[in-house]
């Protein structure tokens, strides 16, 4: 028999409204059901509404931890990452999202973590130690993080510098980075708007890129997120060339 | 009269979501207006102390947080007892999910959601089977529900750890559906809120009285690995007082009946008083063992619902099958299988 593991939950001494905003969480059963309720949703409706296709899917990673990086114009667009990946995953999900959008009001913060499995980035005041706790959580249990190293949603169509923050998370890892482009969704739900329009959406996926030799510090930082951004153009250009935006 | 396809007589909906019977009896009206009272007076007497400026800040806030708690506490118990029994139902399901949730994230069995589902299966069924008045199916429950827990994750093939999942579900399962859910099978008799008025009340001041005495008399302490705070004064303490408040307000609840008798109402509130004591190191026991203060922060003030509800845990089965003994099985005049029929 093996030793008694009586490991509490994380953070659970933290009041709901903290624990909702701790990059520790943990859920429950309580909070798979309403993920699985939400997840199936969100599939129905991209297949209904956005007639979402998927290419390059057999270069996701059968099972966690892996980062999945996309060009962000919209919020549908960790919707649309997260659609991709098979439901079971749901509990081990966390798109990484902006805490000053999802995370300072309480009824949105509740939704962002229980519905979403968001963990919070303080753009203005996330400092080293958030990506430090990030990037731990991502090396001791199985983790799959949506993130979009722009920063923000692009407000010309055009996709902007990669920040660092993506390198400290996975540089000296065996962590897969996978790049992905996200076509139509900045149309169906341009910033600007409160409902999303029903236009086609696709989500092409690149291969995996590891970044095991990188070293953990700036330029190694630096050198990932110059990469993976040439590598999420790539991907854009070969999915722009098979497939037009106007067809 | 009966309606529809569900096998419901008038009395029967009276019961299940009747409030104008709510303050029919006279201890279930005093009860609540002594509540209502407390609370105006103590939420008046912090009102003016804070006017007066005999509280700083920090000290009114925190006295105001753990005012504002218990007045919701005190609602939160007291009006789906008025209610009608479906809303105590509805409510111990509730109780029963949130302190299971609690036990759960605190021993690190949430981890294992098979056997949480088998868990919270358990408590659905069992509440329902408490609602349609389906006793046998509510006793049938405890052994069906532990056989699920005990198989729900064998197809996983993961032996590792077998044994402690198992043993957590059953023991979550036991203490928090099947225990808990004897509040909703009380509420299936007749007169139902006197009873259930006397056991809450006599559980909420058990944990008073026990507090009181302790810190007056002080002296060794009970069990202190277990519960450092804990004294044996204060344990005795609180099995006199609660005793006395039992047999006082046992006396007008049990008017006329085989319980009314003055030795019966002393081994009831001895009851009620010894098992709120040891529901209570029960949890202290849980919470020493896991390295955690509180098994929550749902409550500002009190912890989780868990850190509140603790001493309530072992009381409600011994309650129901000591009164079903004397004035026979609680609720057995009523009709059975109310919804499913049958």
């Amino acid at each position: 028999m093996e030793d008694w593991d009586l490991k509490p939950a994380a953070g659970m001494d933290l009041p709901p409204v903290q624990q909702h905003r701790s990059i520790a969480r943990e859920g429950g059963l309580l909070e798979s059901v309403v993920r699985g309720g939400w997840w199936s949703f969100v599939r129905c409706s991209l297949k209904v509404f956005h007639r979402i296709d998927y290419q390059g899917r057999e270069h996701l990673p059968q099972k966690p931890s892996f980062i999945m990086v996309a060009n962000h114009e919209s919020h549908l667009d960790a919707m649309v990452i997260g659609s991709s990946l098979p439901l079971r995953m749901r509990n081990e999900l966390f798109p990484l999202a902006a805490g000053d959008l999802f995370f300072e009001r309480n009824a949105i913060a509740a939704f962002s973590a229980i519905t979403l499995n968001a963990l919070p980035i303080w753009r203005r005041k996330c400092g080293k130690q958030g990506m430090i706790d990030l990037r731990k959580r991502l090396l001791s249990e199985p983790c799959v993080y949506i993130l979009f190293p722009e920063g923000t949603r692009t407000r010309n169509g055009e996709m902007g510098a990669f920040r660092p923050g993506l390198g400290m998370l996975a540089a000296g890892t065996d962590v897969p980075v996978i790049p992905c482009f996200l076509q139509g969704t900045g149309v169906a739900f341009p910033p600007d708007r409160v409902m999303p329009r029903w236009k086609k959406i696709s989500m092409t996926i690149g291969e995996p890129m590891y970044f095991g030799n990188v070293e953990n510090r700036r330029e190694g930082w630096n050198a990932i997120a110059a990469e993976v951004e040439a590598s999420v153009r790539q991907v854009a250009q070969h999915r722009l060339i098979q497939c037009p935006p106007n067809k | 009269m009966r309606y529809g396809p569900i096998m419901m007589t008038t009395e029967t909906r009276d019961r299940l979501l009747g409030f104008q019977a709510a303050w029919d009896h006279p201890v279930t009206r005093w009860v609540t207006i002594g509540i209502a009272v407390l609370i105006v007076v103590s939420g008046s007497i912090l009102w003016c102390g804070r006017r007066t400026g005999r509280f700083g800040d920090a000290a009114f806030n925190d006295a105001f947080g753990r005012w504002k708690s218990w007045t919701w506490l005190s609602v939160g118990i007291l009006v789906p007892v008025l209610l009608g029994a479906a809303w105590t139902i509805a409510a111990v399901t509730l109780l029963s999910l949130g302190c299971y949730r609690e036990f759960a994230r605190a021993t690190g069995l949430f981890r294992q959601r098979l056997i949480s589902v088998a868990v919270v299966l358990g408590i659905l069924i069992l509440n329902f089977a408490v609602l349609d008045h389906y006793e046998r199916l509510f006793f049938s429950m405890a052994p069906l529900t532990v056989a699920l827990i005990t198989v729900i994750s064998i197809p996983v093939d993961r032996p590792q750890g077998y044994v402690q999942r198992v043993a957590l579900g059953a023991l979550g399962f036991l203490m928090f559906g099947f225990s808990l859910g004897y509040i909703g099978n009380i509420a299936n008799s007749q007169d139902y809120r006197p009873l259930l008025v006397l056991m809450l009340l006599g559980v909420a001041m058990n944990d008073i009285f026990a507090y009181c005495t302790g810190k007056l008399l002080k002296g060794p302490k009970l069990l202190p690995e277990t519960s450092p705070g804990k004294t044996i004064s204060g344990a005795v303490g609180g099995l006199l007082l609660t005793t006395t408040l039992t047999i006082f307000v046992g006396h007008h609840v049990f008017v006329g009946t085989n319980m009314g008798h003055p030795i019966k109402l002393i081994i009831l509130g001895l009851l009620i008083s010894s098992l709120g004591q040891l529901g209570d190191l029960v949890l202290s026991s849980i919470k020493r063992d896991v390295g955690i203060k509180d098994i929550g922060a749902v409550i500002p003030g009190h912890g989780g619902l868990l850190d509140r509800f603790d001493s309530l845990v072992l009381v409600p089965p011994a309650v129901y099958h000591f009164v079903s003994l004397n004035l026979g099985p609680l609720g057995g005049d009523q009709p059975i299988r109310i919804l499913t029929g049958g």
